[in-house]
């Protein structure tokens, strides 16, 4: 159940700052895109920057950075969004947990925040921390009432299996919005798009994409991990998992790829990041959306979408959306 | 690190908190429910064991712990913080234990494998993930959905996004800046001349790996199985025979 409280917290304001994953862009650009498209018709407007670079939250829990470098860098990318007033929206567990706890040690230790600030100034930059880092999860649910009322197509009798990650509630399990054994953030969302949701065993399962790149590179202890969960998931019958981090839709897809190349079963439930289903929802050109980067086709649910009836009377159609949507940057 | 009569010694302690950046204190919480290796996947498929570790830290066995290939199998899932009922951030200590590691020399082979594919692509291009796909088999079946040649370029310009997403020379004069002025610059140069140390299995063997014991799940030598398509049953139970004629472990060497 998520905590009511923390849900009242959240601050969203029209302008928001995108923090843009290295997945997204460079694997699967969907998510960005969908982004870009689909949070102005919720009144929200994406701004983006080519300043901003990788979290390297990555390279800091590999251990081939040492946190002192990668957290002057962090304070760096949050110094983007406070120049701007903005705060941060992340698409990636990953960039969420980074961002968030490098700048909450920064916050709550003033000689450390000084170090980085001794750094930052002779890049003429300063870190303040005034800038509030959201997960799109934490967004999406606020919205969750804006998002049921600006359906464009209803995504009724399409059936979607849910997967959080972990990063995102176990690693906050006391200032994440929802529980970390029993969350139902993502499954409210879905059902505000008009869809069903569907359980299925292994729902709180990793996916397995650390044991397949991060540190480990072995495939032989990832590919059983990730195939008991993908079982579990065909059993399902799921039009679609739909996912919160842009690694655990690549661990989904590519793996799938991976094994029915291998004929080691047959996986076709294709991977879905929630601003997609969201997008999908809102009536975004699914060429946009991006599905055309994943491995596993999602040729059967765009069957299944063009057929659904659109909601009458295109009431948010309006021109101030159109207006907003050209005044969000593309990155370069 | 009390495997020797000398480490019991007074002063010892010292030693000991600067080896493990002062994480016992926070260990010294744990009461040894085994919560953690319960529902850790990287307990599931090996011979990693949280509980094992906190309590070998907790008697100063530190050495057995920092020389361990059982120390580079976490992969941060933070699963075991999520159930700890004292709180204990274990994740964390992981990380501060392998840069302990490496202080010792431990461990460098396994952070060599990040330099290049991530480490040196955030210095160069700013971002730890490159467009260039490797697999080719996803290169073809993107190729195959999207209607073009498979590059994520492509796909990009398809959708109307720009075929590259690049940061600007701005940006990464200053990231380049931030990693010379910290040392990132200097270790990444350096980390090819590292030797680590040959790690021991302190708590297992090899053939601990992969040991999913029920359920029609396969080990990984079942999977890479290209010629037909056979019942997962069947072949566990061949593989099952096969073994107890051998007598001998038959798990694959990491």
């Amino acid at each position: 159940m998520p905590r009511k409280k923390l849900v009242e917290d959240i601050r969203v304001s029209d302008r928001m700052f995108l923090f843009q994953p290295c997945v997204g862009n460079n694997k699967y650009p969907g998510i960005i895109s969908a982004a870009q498209d689909a949070m102005p018709k919720l009144g929200v407007e994406m701004v983006t920057s080519d300043e901003q670079t990788c979290c390297g939250g990555f390279l800091t829990f590999t251990n081939v950075a040492q946190p002192t470098s990668t957290m002057p860098a962090v304070a760096r990318n949050l110094c983007l969004a406070e120049e701007q007033n903005l705060d941060v929206v992340a698409f990636c567990n990953g960039c969420h947990t980074f961002l968030t706890e490098f700048s909450h040690f920064m916050n709550d230790r003033p000689p450390v925040k000084g170090v980085v600030n001794v750094i930052l100034s002779m890049i003429g930059r300063e870190y303040k921390g005034t800038a509030h880092i959201y997960h799109i999860i934490e967004v999406l649910y606020k919205l969750k009432d804006r998002i049921a009322e600006q359906v464009q197509v209803p995504l009724t009798g399409l059936r979607f299996a849910t997967h959080y990650g972990c990063h995102y509630l176990n690693g906050f399990k006391k200032t994440a919005i929802d529980d970390a054994f029993m969350p139902t953030v993502m499954e409210e969302i879905i059902r505000a798009c008009g869809a069903e949701v569907v359980e299925y065993g292994e729902n709180r399962a990793c996916c397995g994409t650390g044991l397949t790149q991060v540190i480990l590179h072995k495939e032989e202890l990832a590919l059983p991990h990730t195939k008991r969960k993908l079982e579990s998931i065909k059993q399902a019958e799921a039009d679609a998992v739909v996912v919160q981090c842009p690694y655990c839709q690549a661990q989904l897809d590519r793996m799938s790829q991976k094994l029915n190349s291998r004929k080691a079963g047959d996986f076709r439930t294709p991977t879905m990041h929630i601003i997609q289903l969201v997008g999908l929802a809102l009536g975004v050109d699914p060429v946009r959306l991006g599905f055309d980067a994943h491995a596993i086709p999602f040729d059967k649910l765009l069957a299944k979408y063009r057929k659904l009836p659109k909601r009458d009377g295109a009431h948010h159609k309006d021109t101030k959306t159109q207006s907003r949507k050209q005044e969000v940057e593309v990155p370069a | 690190m009390r495997e020797s009569p000398i480490d019991w010694l007074p002063g010892f302690d010292k030693k000991f908190s600067e080896l493990t950046h002062r994480m016992v204190k926070d260990l010294e919480k744990c009461m040894q429910c085994g919560k953690c290796t319960a529902q850790c996947p990287a307990a599931k498929l090996s011979s990693y064991n949280p509980r094992q570790i906190i309590r070998d830290l907790r008697i100063g066995n530190v050495e057995k712990v920092i020389s361990s290939q059982e120390l580079w199998l976490c992969f941060f899932c933070s699963g075991c913080y999520a159930v700890c009922p004292q709180d204990i951030n274990f994740p964390f200590a992981i990380a501060m234990l392998r840069y302990a590691a490496l202080a010792k020399g431990y461990g460098w082979e396994e952070v060599k494998k990040i330099k290049d594919p991530y480490a040196q692509d955030y210095y160069d291009t700013g971002l730890s993930v490159s467009p260039d796909e490797k697999n080719l088999g996803i290169r073809a079946e993107v190729a195959k959905n999207s209607g073009t040649d498979g590059r994520i370029g492509s796909v990009r310009r398809k959708m109307g996004l720009p075929e590259k997403r690049v940061v600007s020379d701005k940006a990464l004069a200053e990231i380049r800046f931030i990693s010379d002025a910290t040392g990132m610059t200097d270790l990444l140069k350096g980390m090819e001349k590292k030797k680590g140390v040959p790690k021991k299995w302190n708590y297992g063997s090899p053939a601990d790996l992969v040991r999913i014991k029920r359920g029609p799940h396969q080990k990984f030598q079942d999977i890479d199985d290209t010629r037909e398509s056979r019942d997962p049953g069947e072949v566990r139970s061949q593989k099952l025979e096969a073994r107890s004629q051998k007598s001998g472990p038959a798990g694959k060497k990491e």
